[in-house]
């Protein structure tokens, strides 16, 4: 898609990616905050390193006693606000608004704004909400005597979001135990109680109840789940109960009550809480509640006045503060612990290095903290329930790997919003949904009728509630049926609405009907091809449980690996719909070999791209541009879907692919000298510093300190100006000053000096006028130019990094006899072979192609496997390569791409045809000028002596065991002599050698200086006097060459009482 | 000199001149000398472009280094070029680019007043001297000259301002691509085609046909007449020997046989517009003589000569 100048791109494909985020929070803002807008922008935050936030107002409601309703609001201070939300003032602006506001044009919030960074909420899975699962675990069985290591789980969560986790421990003896925890302790509860204790029922009941699963009729046909077991265990529960002689519903109770009164408050705490994936913001809501529930519980007296100056003093602005805390650090600051498995690392910050990682920050989701930790990969395995959803390709290699997952393109999260934007009536939907199953013969749940069991019916669960049963031969006609309302009519059936049927089986999962229409599930579009449609019409919003037990088809028409013919019910909309954003602007990436593109999401993700639009608005620490971008040739088609010709990555490169020079070996690559000069790969590095004065001083002196140019050293500095700043375009060398602080009590200067190696120029000075008559706080900008060196890193879009080893003459790279084209860069053939990165290959025919056609190529992947739905459209061939070949032949070029070259240097024929072409080449943000590391002499270390480490510090690099090793192995004795001893700790210690100690020694200054001089000669260095202490004489002393941290070593020894001797003797004895 | 003279009598013959592209035969040399001519002529003939810039005001939205980049990849007129000297070297200044011998002063000063987009381009940079002015690539047979406004070097909108002194400089291609006169220069052996007509009357039509379209580039053709495959453009083969893989998986191996000649080249010459076509390459021919003269006349050639024996004497035209 081309974009013509002056159009409005339509970014809605784009904000769709960032919808889960803005969502989330404004459910939050619905569901009880009452947020005023403080009209400060978005950009003015960023500046000046404050917070997006608004006016958190209250209404606290009073009622004494069936009273009148008194009305309070209460003014819970700043809270910060997500941009785009509801209440973000950037919601709804169209692409030029958003300019006006110095917005990027394409802003699409989802983050928040605090000190001016910009931190997203992390997405997290969870496990399934309100459903069963079975776990074995060996830690079970060592909870207490008794415990095997069975158990069951599930997540309660409630309306308001806040969940706990029940786990049903099943004992050695056939009997089970409730767990819950509470305030990080787990209490136990034997079941039985729990069953009666809920509801007036009879023992008779439970029994049939718990064995309605299981019926001896059908011994061991399909979709049979019990064994007459079940109703022996169900004996030992009933029997436990009569042991403790508790036989109704009250005595349970109160069995209960009794051991729990010390804890009820506690209970009652727990109530408040919190949400799964991304809806956990909620926490705020959880802490206002906390804080009323804290006040209510001191003082109830019905002086509203009163009230107040206790809520006053139980100050409500830390609300606001815990939150915003809470998005700062990403650190969950909660007794309660909020059934969440971690404590840190809720949020991050959404790095703005390039567009690529930017989206990439608000479509991950990380599995948890607590199986980072893991020894076992089975959490990392990719499931087949995450088809579609999580992303294959895009998770990093190495420690994070299958835990940090990236959501698919067109993965979606349930909100409490539906498709039109209206907040879901969850009671309404459930209404509608239990009329419409028992109109298709669903046999409604009645308290205390038992519900038959698979597999004569299927019990159906809507967000875990049991409200029925369907004879099982009917079941499937319903689910075919719920599923086309589910698409045809979303006001009854909502269209996220997860249907999972799990089919009888023979040892299967537990055969039900789990319906869910809660908030934080992943759903994804695929056609429901048993609705006849011709358009988008039987586009079905599917869940990651129910697409186990359906039957979906792939494009490419495969049987699914089945011997008999595939039942397909549904069908994928598009192959490329598996991968992330990111994975799927690798062109053509089904063929290469897989890690390659894991490396390519990667590195997507570190290219000095250009990075911004408002780049002149922006004051992120560090920020990469590069000056020259250029849109890739060959592209696939979410390349234009998500306008990433916005934010484009890299320059099209003509690449060719020969060992010439041997400067391309290893990975290396040659970079064609006149071509960087003309501006290829041109970049710099933008880093902004605040100063701010009210930070930085303590506060006394804070009205004294002022940005003012020292009067006494006018001319020193002629960098600075007369207000202390520095000029626009100025340029500062390292160790140069550029501001100057006037400290008027002291009446001193202090200046800021440049750290670091390289010239740098001043982009632009903010200053921040706002909040005071006097300047206090200052951005200033610096630009570092980045043009290619050798050492910079750069890549192609196919895992195929190199670094440049030279920057080669225009005139020696080889060029085309025909065309007189000379390369902008070589990489030697050898990083194909071993690699197998065959699209990189094709990449370059096609866009050499398309260059001479003057078209971009679509190099969607997977195109054979969906060519077959619309056949005829461009089957010339068949094959891609074919068609890529034929359009070069068209052109009068080599169908395979490759090209007769002349050696630039002897202007002789190479002896075979080179290939050579375009590539989207991009250049990574690892630079030699940020890496290098160099020292000859320099600081050392205090104590040992030794050359200190570290690159900002002008240390130098570990010379370090196995480099010892090598270096023996070489028998290399004096360099390495000269290595760890000469240039490091060199040291002649004085010895004595009647006592073998070196630490006992001290120099005796002469007492009397020799006044005789020679003939005006300086003084001849007289010999030092060295004593030994010990001995009282300096007859035995010595001087031996020794690391210092021998010295060194010896003193501590002597520090713990171990006196260390050395024995001296002439090197000729040693030999002797 | 005694001895039989190795030296060759080169022969250029030109085919196409224009002021931006010249296509010519060089005839009676060898690779080494087309090539060192192809050399000269993208890195050492001098051109003018500017080197330093002073910048007063920019409020664009490129920042300085940039527009300074942008500036300098300016083609500037450069017939002067041979005669100027490189400021390094020049008596007359000292170095700081202010002299007429070595230097060219440019100013550039534009402001947007209007609300619409104004484009700052090479026709807004004044030149000290009217010899030296940025290319005009305004194509002179369209009357239509208020259509270009040659190269862009920023866009202004409302109240941005961008002021500015550039020096040009002389200079050559090696030391910045800015200096380089040549947008491609290139050439190639003249290829000589012989086809094995005997063999080639044993294929068929439908067979010659498939012959004829296995080379990408029309180098064959089939005289509609006598069925006969002929060569219509020798120099439209690009050594990509399609043709003969072709004639070998058709097992009729030796059907055509190409030879590159090795003492004759076609030149391919394409200029930014610094110079024209025609100047350079006899630009290129003077430095390439003065380089040799240099090798000649320095001093110590005839101690050289010891070291190198044959080779010096070969440098000095034997």
């Amino acid at each position: 898609m081309v974009v013509k100048p002056g159009s409005v791109p339509d970014f809605e494909a784009l904000r769709e990616l960032f919808k889960h985020h803005i969502e989330s929070f404004d459910h939050m803002v619905d569901a009880g905050l009452d947020t005023a807008i403080r009209h400060i922008k978005a950009v003015e935050c960023r500046q000046a390193k404050i917070s997006y936030t608004g006016k958190l107002t209250i209404d606290v409601c009073f009622q004494y006693n069936d009273g009148p309703v008194i009305r309070e609001t209460l003014n819970f201070g700043q809270f910060p606000i997500m941009l785009q939300s509801k209440l973000c003032n950037l919601r709804g602006a169209d692409p030029k608004k958003l300019v006006s506001y110095k917005e990027e044009a394409s802003e699409m919030g989802g983050y928040f704004v605090l000190n001016g960074l910009e931190r997203v909420i992390r997405l997290l899975i969870m496990p399934k909400r309100n459903y069963p699962t079975s776990m074995v675990r060996n830690s079970f069985s060592e909870r207490r005597e008794g415990y095997t290591d069975k158990a069951v789980v599930i997540r309660c969560v409630r309306a308001d979001q806040s969940s706990l986790s029940i786990r049903l421990y099943y004992l050695r003896n056939g009997s089970a135990r409730l767990g819950f925890w509470l305030r990080g302790r787990e209490y136990l509860l034997p079941v039985g109680i729990v069953l009666k204790a809920l509801i007036k029922t009879s023992d008779r009941e439970i029994y049939v109840k718990l064995t309605s699963c299981y019926n001896e009729k059908y011994a061991k046909g399909k979709g049979v789940v019990g064994t007459q077991l079940v109703g022996e265990r169900a004996k030992i529960i009933l029997d436990e109960l009569r042991d403790l002689s508790l036989f109704t519903q009250d005595q349970c109770l109160e069995y209960i009550g009794e051991h729990f009164q010390p804890i009820m408050p506690e209970l009652k705490q727990a109530s408040y809480s919190i949400e799964k994936l991304e809806d956990w913001l909620q926490k705020g809501r959880r802490l206002i509640m906390d804080e009323i529930d804290k006040k209510s519980q001191k003082f109830d007296i019905s002086d509203i006045a009163q009230v107040k100056k206790i809520m006053d003093k139980n100050s409500s602005k830390q609300v606001s503060a815990a939150v915003e805390n809470m998005l700062k650090t990403g650190r969950l600051v909660t007794q309660t612990g909020l059934d969440l498995q971690q404590r840190a690392g809720y949020t991050v910050q959404a790095e703005r290095l390039n567009f690529l990682r930017f989206i990439s920050h608000f479509r991950s989701v990380h599995r948890g903290a607590s199986f980072a930790g893991l020894r076992t990969t089975t959490v990392r395995k990719l499931l087949p329930e995450s088809w579609g959803f999580l992303c294959p390709v895009h998770t990093p290699d190495g420690e994070p790997c299958g835990l940090l997952n990236h959501l698919t393109r067109t993965c979606r999260i349930t909100s409490f919003f539906d498709s039109q934007g209206k907040i879901k009536d969850y009671f309404k939907i459930k209404k509608s949904i239990e009329d419409i199953l028992k109109e298709v013969g669903m046999t409604p749940s009645v308290p205390n009728t038992p519900l038959p069991g698979p597999p004569e019916a299927l019990t159906v669960l809507l967000d875990g509630c049991v409200i029925g049963c369907i004879a099982s031969s009917e079941v499937e006609k319903v689910v075919a049926y719920i599923r086309e309302l589910k698409v045809s009519s979303a006001s009854v059936i909502p269209d996220d609405m997860e249907v999972g049927y799990v089919p009888l089986s023979m040892g299967g999962a537990y055969p039900g009907l789990y319906l869910s229409t809660s908030p934080s599930r992943f759903v994804r579009p695929v056609k429901n091809i048993s609705i006849p449609s011709n358009g988008n019409e039987n586009i079905e919003l599917i869940g990651p449980f129910e697409q186990v037990f359906m039957e979906i088809r792939c494009l490419d028409g495969g049987d699914g690996g089945r011997k008999s013919s595939f039942p397909a019910t549904h069908e994928e909309i598009h192959p490329t719909e598996m991968l992330s954003v990111v994975a799927n602007l690798t062109p053509w990436s089904d063929h290469n070999q897989s890690p390659r593109n894991m490396y390519q999401c990667q590195m997507a993700k570190q290219t000095m791209a250009f990075s911004s639009q408002t780049i002149q608005h922006r004051a992120d620490q560090k920020l990469y541009h590069l000056q020259t971008p250029q849109t890739p040739i060959v592209r696939t088609s979410t390349y234009s879907k998500y306008n990433i010709d916005e934010f484009p990555t890299g320059t099209n490169a003509i690449v060719a692919v020969l060992a010439y020079t041997g400067y391309d070996m290893e990975d290396a690559m040659i970079l064609n000298k006149s071509s960087v000069e003309r501006g290829m790969f041109h970049g710099q590095i933008y880093q902004t510093e605040t100063i701010d004065l009210t930070e930085q001083s303590r506060k006394s002196d804070q009205s004294s300190r002022m940005f003012r140019k020292s009067n006494v050293e006018k001319s020193a500095h002629p960098s600075i100006d007369s207000d202390g700043l520095p000029h626009v375009g100025q340029m500062i060398r390292p160790d140069e000053p550029y501001c100057s602080i006037y400290n008027e009590v002291t009446s001193s200067t202090h200046t800021f000096k440049r750290k670091g190696s390289e010239a740098v120029y001043v982009d632009y000075v903010a200053v921040d006028v706002k909040n005071s008559k006097q300047l206090q706080k200052v951005n200033i900008r610096f630009r570092h130019p980045r043009n290619p060196v050798i050492g910079d890193k750069f890549s192609s879009r196919h895992g195929q990094k190199g670094v440049c080893s030279q920057l080669w003459p225009d005139v020696d790279m080889p060029f085309s006899g025909n065309t007189g084209m000379r390369p902008d860069l070589i990489i030697n053939p050898h990083a194909f072979p071993s690699r197998m990165t065959i699209a990189m290959l094709l990449e370059s025919v096609a866009a050499k192609g398309g260059s001479l056609r003057g078209e971009f190529v679509d190099a969607t992947p997977f195109r054979s496997s969906v060519k077959k739905d619309d056949e005829g459209s461009d089957s010339k061939s068949g094959s891609l390569v074919d068609d890529l070949g034929l359009i070069l032949k068209e052109k009068g070029f080599n169908y395979h791409g490759l090209e007769v070259l002349y050696s630039g240097v002897y202007g002789t024929e190479l002896t075979c045809e080179i290939f050579i072409g375009p590539v989207y080449y991009q250049r990574l943000r690892h630079m030699v000028s940020d890496k290098f590391q160099v020292r000859s002499t320099g600081t050392i270390d205090q104590v040992t002596r030794q050359p200190i480490k570290g690159r900002k510090r002008g240390g130098g690099i570990r010379f370090g065991e196995m480099e010892r090793d090598s270096l023996l192995a070489h028998g290399a004795a004096y360099l390495l002599h000269d290595r760890l001893h000469t240039c490091s700790d060199y040291h002649i210690a004085d010895v004595c050698s009647l006592c073998g100690s070196m630490l006992t020694t001290t120099f005796i200054e002469p007492q009397k200086r020799p006044v005789r001089q020679i003939g005006g000669l300086p003084p001849g260095r007289t010999a030092k006097k060295v004593t030994c202490h010990a001995c009282q004489t300096s007859r035995g002393m010595e001087t031996v060459a020794m690391p210092y941290v021998f010295r060194y070593l010896a003193a501590e020894l002597a520090a713990m009482n171990i006196k260390m001797t050395l024995k001296l003797t002439d090197g000729a004895e040693v030999g002797a | 000199m005694e001895g039989a003279s190795y030296a060759r009598m080169p022969r250029v013959k030109i085919r196409e001149l224009k002021d931006d592209y010249a296509k010519f035969e060089l005839r009676d040399t060898d690779a080494s000398i087309a090539n060192a001519l192809r050399r000269v002529m993208i890195a050492e003939v001098p051109t003018i472009a500017i080197d330093l810039v002073e910048i007063e005001v920019n409020s664009s939205v490129l920042n300085d280094e940039f527009i300074a980049h942008r500036l300098g990849l300016i083609p500037l007129t450069s017939e002067r070029a041979m005669s100027m000297r490189f400021s390094r070297d020049c008596d007359a200044c000292d170095g700081d680019g202010q002299c007429e011998f070595c230097s060219v002063e440019f100013h550039l000063r534009v402001k947007c007043m209007t609300d619409q987009t104004l484009d700052v381009s090479s026709k807004d940079l004044y030149s000290s001297d009217p010899s030296v002015v940025p290319v005009d690539f305004s194509d002179p047979a369209s009357s239509d000259s208020s259509e270009s406004r040659g190269v862009i070097i920023v866009k202004l909108r409302r109240g941005q301002e961008l002021r500015l002194r550039a020096i040009a400089r002389k200079g050559i291609g090696k030391d910045h691509a800015k200096w380089s006169p040549a947008a491609t220069v290139t050439f190639m052996y003249e290829p000589e085609i012989h086809i094995n007509e005997d063999l080639m009357e044993t294929l068929t039509l439908e067979e010659k046909r498939e012959w004829v379209d296995s080379s990408p580039t029309r180098v064959f053709e089939i005289d509609p007449v006598t069925q006969q495959v002929m060569v219509v453009d020798a120099e439209a083969y690009s050594y990509d020997d399609e043709v003969l893989k072709k004639a070998e998986a058709m097992g009729k191996p030796g059907l055509v046989e190409i030879i590159a000649r090795q003492d004759s080249f076609i030149f391919t010459v394409e200029s930014t517009g610094a110079i024209k076509t025609s100047q350079l390459v006899l630009n290129a021919i003077e430095i390439l003589k003065q380089k040799l003269d240099a090798v000649r006349l320095s001093e110590d050639t005839v101690e050289a000569d010891d070291q190198f024996g044959e080779l010096g004497a070969h440098m000095r035209g034997g």
